[in-house]
């Protein structure tokens, strides 16, 4: 080998050896939240869409799914009562709380109206990631959310959602703490059961009723 | 002779007295040197309004430790320093959130324990945190907002 082939495989070499894993995910989970954001935005405002909700809940749910690890905010949430679980409970929790969370949450984003979403800065250290953001309604007002974020393989994914410095999962740690330590972990399934079966009987009625 | 022990006494009556006071004034002004040990941690907030070193940081409403100190870190976030009572293990998910006694009592920190299996060491970082509901903030926002 010449050295002017010696130089062109370094030279080669050289970007790969200055991009630095640190390098590499700086800016990723802005970009990767901003993806999904977009993408949910533009569902909510297509006017087909709009037409049929039942659809456009489906798909905002698949959008959030991309970027929301539910396992993880269950699995937080439940704090200390997590590791006692069988795999079977856990399954059934993690599904029973995704669907909490998609009633409180998709169901209120149906409510959007042309508000606007600021990146305003972004803090990763380790494994962990902070995006913090700004909604902006149409009269002006500011609401601050966080988004706290895991590194999970290829992708970021949001586990905790921080809205005016409160936190989403210590609110539900909070209160399944509070109803595990009273009665008993089946008890606070039992719960999540019947809100969900209310909800679904509701949302039947409402149907019903709009056509 | 009869003198002296009258000395005596007034002398004990007044070590007493001091002591009396220097006991008054260690457990009035929270003077915590002589159940020093514990280890620290650290936690940023975006803002700590109202929390003073000395504050408390509790567990399900127990004491476990003192606030050490607050200074300003990075990004003009506030870097608070905590004594946590030794043998009280912190799961890194664990969630500090700095919380009003009452509607209108003292700021303290509440920490609501995590499930991680991951423990927070000496000069650990508590990564989750919450910062104080500005109710000022909040109003104004929903009475000037809606014009």
């Amino acid at each position: 080998m010449t050295w002017l082939a010696r130089a062109l495989v370094l030279a080669a070499l050289l970007p790969m050896v200055l991009a630095s894993p640190q390098r590499v995910w700086a800016g990723v989970p802005t970009d990767q939240l901003r993806t999904q954001i977009d993408k949910a935005v533009k569902i909510l405002e297509d006017p087909e869409l709009k037409k049929k909700p039942v659809e456009r809940r489906v798909a905002v749910r698949q959008v959030a799914n991309d970027i929301f690890d539910f396992a993880e905010t269950a699995k937080r949430s439940l704090a200390r009562h997590w590791a006692p679980r069988t795999q079977a409970e856990r399954d059934e929790f993690v599904s029973l709380f995704s669907d909490l969370l998609e009633r409180s949450y998709i169901g209120k984003i149906e409510l959007y109206g042309g508000e606007k979403v600021q990146f305003v800065g972004e803090s990763v250290e380790g494994e962990g990631a902070v995006v913090r953001t700004k909604l902006i309604t149409k009269q002006g007002t500011e609401i601050p959310i966080d988004y706290r974020m895991l590194h999970r393989g290829e992708k970021w994914l949001v586990y905790d959602v921080v809205i005016e410095g409160v936190s989403l999962i210590s609110n539900y740690r909070t209160q399944f703490n509070k109803i595990i330590t009273t009665s008993s972990f089946q008890e606070l399934i039992k719960k999540m059961k019947t809100k969900q079966e209310e909800f679904i009987g509701e949302d039947k009625q409402k149907r019903t009723s709009q056509q | 002779m009869d003198r002296s022990r009258v000395n005596i006494a007034v002398g004990i009556f007044v070590i007493l007295g001091i002591v009396a006071l220097a006991y008054l004034s260690i457990s009035l002004g929270q003077v915590s040197f002589l159940s020093g040990g514990g280890y620290y941690v650290t936690a940023d907030f975006p803002s700590v309004g109202g929390l003073k070193a000395g504050s408390n940081v509790e567990i399900a409403g127990v004491e476990i430790g003192r606030v050490e100190s607050i200074g300003l870190g990075p990004e003009y976030q506030a870097r608070v320093s905590l004594r946590v009572r030794s043998g009280i293990k912190l799961q890194e998910d664990s969630i500090a959130s700095i919380k009003t006694k009452g509607l209108i009592g003292e700021k303290y920190i509440r920490i609501s324990p995590g499930g991680s299996d991951k423990i927070i060491g000496p000069n650990g970082k508590i990564r989750e945190v919450e910062a104080p509901v500005d109710f000022e903030e909040l109003l104004s926002k929903y009475i000037f907002g809606k014009v």
